[in-house]
């Protein structure tokens, strides 16, 4: 019944339009395709988005889960000659459930896509973009869901960003780990894999916690934080499900009241 | 520091526990009632491959492989072939997929599925000892009582019945591999699902 209230004050506040899809009300989600602008310029990219609205206390998921539930998924319907990239997933927070961790999204989220226009798309045309969205929301229990998301944007040779969506962008922007100049380095002990990271501020590592991208490497478990020598050490267990050494293990960090940062730790060799 | 180093033992407690059934090694032994109150312990099955299926019939995960068939051909193909298919329910009561009596035998019916037995395990303690994480979570242990494979029931991720044709069932695999006398050659993987909703 909440969901119901959710769909109408989010139809209210945001009229499908230029811009954005009919809302998809689904079980304890609304889910809604916009765009950032109000066209398509050819040969441009273009940034898309799936909003996901949820209920309190629901939520869906990162690429990496963690130790239960899926990754929200988009499957594109396109014209020939546009390519939409992957999810530009913004930094997700941890949910502890009993002894499971998993990462993901709560309230009013918006997973960016970069979508290439063809070059050879028309201006004065209309282009129909739509999408297969699937997800699963999960309170404790959990419900999967999916819906296909259409919405018909005009082609110009200039395009303005739309005041109600853009803010939405922004905000995703800015939810972006943000990646830069600094080293990191991973060692495998034992049953621990270790992570020294030289150059990003972190301070004593204070509040720090970090999440691995890629899964079947690190235990999802919050890392020990340590500091040596004026580095910040994550001390990680060993995924039970690890079998061998990627090249790197990506992570993103979450200090408590910065940014969160895309880090890449290398193995050494022989480590 | 110390609530840090505190939570970070507590983590590594847990991780050990995760960790006793380990790949290669006696899989924990256990004794527990189905939903009729007959008893049944690993330890009476040795001499004969077990494999082990954590359950909880509310999970969408498991209604795709139950209502799919996916599950209940792969006990009947297990059986036919001289195994033993124990499901286990760690579900605490008062939370989802919780079963008690004669509701394991009900859901069991409803997909025609026919295992050697439903376990209760309400108050979690085989599903800690073998670190089950989600419905499903796979284990096949072996006829001298060794874990041969703990992880997903398969290779995709997800609650669609269409990418069953696409998928590996990984228990299956295990077990003609460990017919056919060979090592198992996808030992773990990462199990997707539900979290088990225990109690404590």
């Amino acid at each position: 019944m909440r969901i119901a209230f959710a769909a109408i004050a989010l139809a209210t506040a945001f009229p499908a339009g230029a811009v954005s899809s009919t809302p998809f009300a689904g079980d304890h989600i609304a889910v809604t395709l916009i765009s950032e602008s109000d066209a398509l310029v050819p040969g441009a990219s273009a940034w898309l988005g799936l909003r996901l609205q949820h209920e309190p206390h629901w939520h869906t998921y990162w690429v990496n889960p963690g130790d239960s539930g899926l990754p929200t998924k988009l499957a594109w319907h396109l014209p020939d000659g546009f390519r939409a990239g992957d999810i530009a997933w913004p930094a997700p927070k941890r949910f502890t459930l009993g002894e499971l961790y998993n990462f993901g999204y709560d309230g009013d989220v918006l997973l960016p896509v970069k979508v290439e226009v063809s070059p050879s798309a028309q201006p004065g045309s209309t282009v129909a973009v739509s999408v297969d969205a699937k997800w699963l929301v999960c309170e404790e229990q959990c419900i999967p869901g999916k819906a296909t998301l259409t919405l018909d944007l005009p082609v110009r040779t200039q395009a303005t960003p739309d005041a109600a969506t853009a803010t939405l962008f922004a905000g995703a922007r800015a939810a972006q780990p943000q990646a830069g100049a600094w080293k990191a380095v991973a060692q495998l002990a034992g049953e621990r894999i270790e992570v020294r990271v030289r150059g990003a501020d972190l301070g004593t590592g204070d509040g720090l916690d970090a999440y691995a991208e890629n899964g079947k490497i690190v235990a999802n478990a919050p890392p020990q934080i340590e500091t040596r020598d004026g580095s910040v050490v994550l001390i990680f267990l060993k995924s039970d499900y690890f079998t061998a050494l990627p090249k790197s293990l990506d992570l993103v960090l979450r200090p408590r009241d910065a940014r969160a940062l895309r880090v890449h730790a290398f193995f050494p060799r022989g480590s | 520091m110390s609530f840090r180093l505190l939570a970070f033992s507590a983590a590594m407690a847990l991780s050990m526990s995760a960790m006793a059934a380990t790949i290669g090694a006696p899989a924990p032994d256990f004794s527990l009632p189905d939903g009729n109150g007959k008893t049944h312990a690993l330890s009476e099955y040795k001499g004969k491959t077990v494999v082990l299926e954590w359950n909880n019939p509310e999970c969408p995960f498991v209604k795709k492989h139950y209502s799919s068939g996916n599950i209940p051909k792969q006990q009947a193909a297990a059986i036919a072939e001289g195994a033993v298919w124990l499901v286990v329910n760690s579900g605490a009561d008062g939370k989802q997929g919780h079963v008690a009596g004669n509701a394991a035998s009900a859901f069991l019916a409803q997909y025609d599925a026919r295992p050697t037995a439903y376990l209760l395990d309400a108050d979690g303690k085989v599903g800690h000892a073998y670190g089950a994480k989600t419905t499903p979570h796979m284990y096949v242990i072996d006829g001298g009582g060794v874990l041969r494979y703990a992880g997903g029931i398969d290779s995709i991720a997800s609650t669609d019945k269409e990418d069953l044709v696409k998928a590996t069932q990984y228990v299956p695999q295990a077990l003609s591999e460990l017919k056919a006398g060979k090592t198992v050659s996808v030992a773990t993987s990462q199990p997707y699902g539900c979290g088990v909703k225990y109690g404590s």
